[in-house]
């Protein structure tokens, strides 16, 4: 089933990853079984899947992200949304973050 | 935007090594967070009995090695080895384990897989470590526990072993080629060929105590081969005696320099790795424990001994001719066990040639130039 990604929500990085900064590159760690395929797999996010995640990590709603990127990179909000949420899909698949319950 | 934002890499192909190819990095780092071990094995250059009071008593605590962790990661170390002795003697192994997975390390174990109870397996399938490596003394009760000198070690080894690979988790297997074992050398490296087909090293290298402990040295010394043997091992080992044929202008330099090298350091230690010892001193590597070349992790930080320290002990020099008329111009020197920390276990002098090493070196260059007729 496709996960339905949630505009007021607030999502956070999962427990089961460690994300870190090594020479400007964000590096996501697995930290528990099935992350990954092999053990040594890493994973890397490209500038924007950067901003988001810093974002994310943040606290920040997906609505108030997309908004700020919208800003950052002058584009359409329909279609930074598509880019965020399909990241965002993207990573809760990957067990990488999950919805934080309302503060 | 882009539309791929995350991408998953092996580490190996990590676009960073292009960008630290050329400058220091720690990139890696070893800890011992113990020198007692539950084996006795005479050939080992670091096993205190398992109930030693002293060595217990230096261990760095889990706070000390959270907190000099912190630190290496802050500096954008990826990888972290723990090691020992036997890693897993110590009761809070897991806490240790998880504080470094924690902080988003690659983390290795070293283990001889005798102390692998249930709880090591969950907390391995939980938290996979990047690999375990195992030691393979030998395939028999027999000849095991002439290795280890520890009765019924053999059985904890097997069911340590089977336990780990029964339930999935990454062993690497390895040998030691030693006067006690070599008679049973080919079925070990079968039996680790099995059960690691993408891996399996056995090294005929013994070096001396951590402790110079001149009882035990006189163990290790009984327990290395003749040069002879050392080459015709490696020559029965296809796969390595041809990388070692591949590789042969590296191992053998084709021009003799006129002039030695006053340096003693030549080698590549310190440049994107370090050695935590079990007793808080950082080394620059696991061999090299003259105290001049030590610094205490527990007296000042991390940052200073990178920095300062060990570009300090790297630049040292010599002034004497028996290293740079021999060591410091050889071609062959790195076919040899000859390295500064080498030679202080053996001499007690980083920079004196030692005469055992130069034997194997040439018996491993004349076996190499005899497959290979066009070399010098």
């Amino acid at each position: 089933m496709e996960t339905e990604i949630r505009l007021e929500s607030r999502y956070r990085p999962t427990e089961d990853v460690v994300a870190r900064e090594v020479m400007g590159k964000i590096l996501i760690v697995p930290l528990t079984s099935g992350i990954g395929d092999m053990e040594d797999e890493i994973y890397t996010l490209n500038e924007s899947g950067r901003r988001i995640w810093d974002r994310l990590a943040k606290g920040h709603s997906v609505r108030t992200l997309i908004e700020s990127l919208s800003s950052d990179f002058e584009a359409e909000a329909g279609e930074i949304e598509r880019d965020v949420t399909g990241l965002m899909k993207e990573l809760i698949k990957r067990r990488m973050i999950e919805e934080a319950p309302d503060a | 935007m882009n539309e791929s934002f995350v991408s998953a890499v092996d580490i190996d192909d990590f676009a960073l090594w292009d960008k630290i190819r050329d400058k220091r990095f720690p990139a890696s780092f070893d800890i011992e967070i113990t020198a007692r071990c539950n084996n006795a094995c005479g050939h080992c250059y670091i096993n205190l009995p398992a109930d030693d009071p002293d060595a217990r008593a230096k261990e760095l605590t889990v706070a000390e090695i959270s907190r000099i962790a912190d630190k290496a990661v802050s500096m954008g170390t990826i990888w972290c080895l723990i090691t020992g002795g036997e890693p897993l003697l110590r009761p809070d192994f897991a806490d240790i384990y998880l504080s470094l997975k924690r902080k988003g390390l690659l983390v290795s174990v070293f283990t001889n897989a005798a102390c692998i109870k249930p709880e090591h397996i969950s907390l391995f399938k939980k938290y996979p470590p990047r690999d375990i490596e195992v030691t393979v003394y030998g395939v028999t009760k027999e000849t095991y526990e002439v290795v280890t000198r520890i009765p019924g070690s053999f059985s904890a080894f097997m069911k340590g072993l089977t336990a780990l690979t029964d339930n999935g988790i990454r062993v690497r297997l390895k040998a030691m080629a030693i006067r006690s074992n070599v008679h049973e050398l080919p079925q070990i490296s079968d039996f680790c060929r099995e059960r690691t087909k993408d891996y399996f090293r056995f090294d005929p290298m013994l070096h001396l105590r951590f402790d110079r402990d001149e009882k035990r040295n006189e163990m290790i010394r009984a327990e290395r081969l003749a040069p002879e043997e050392i080459t015709a091992i490696e020559k029965a080992d296809p796969k390595r005696f041809h990388a070692l044929m591949d590789n042969c202008d590296k191992y053998i330099f084709r021009n003799i320099p006129a002039r030695g090298s006053d340096r003693i350091f030549n080698c590549g230690i310190g440049q994107w790795s370090f050695t935590v010892g079990y007793n808080g001193f950082l080394r620059i590597c696991p061999a090299l424990w003259h105290p001049d070349c030590m610094y205490d992790l527990r007296k000042g930080p991390l940052e200073e001994a990178w920095e300062d320290f060990i570009p300090q002990v790297l630049g040292k020099k010599t002034q004497r001719r028996e290293y740079i008329e021999t060591c410091g111009r050889c071609p062959i020197i790195n076919l040899c066990l000859w390295c500064p920390a080498h030679a202080y276990l053996e001499t007690g002098k980083l920079d004196l040639p030692v005469e055992s090493f130069c034997k194997v070196a040439h018996a491993r260059a004349a076996a190499l130039k005899e497959n290979i007729p066009d070399r010098p």
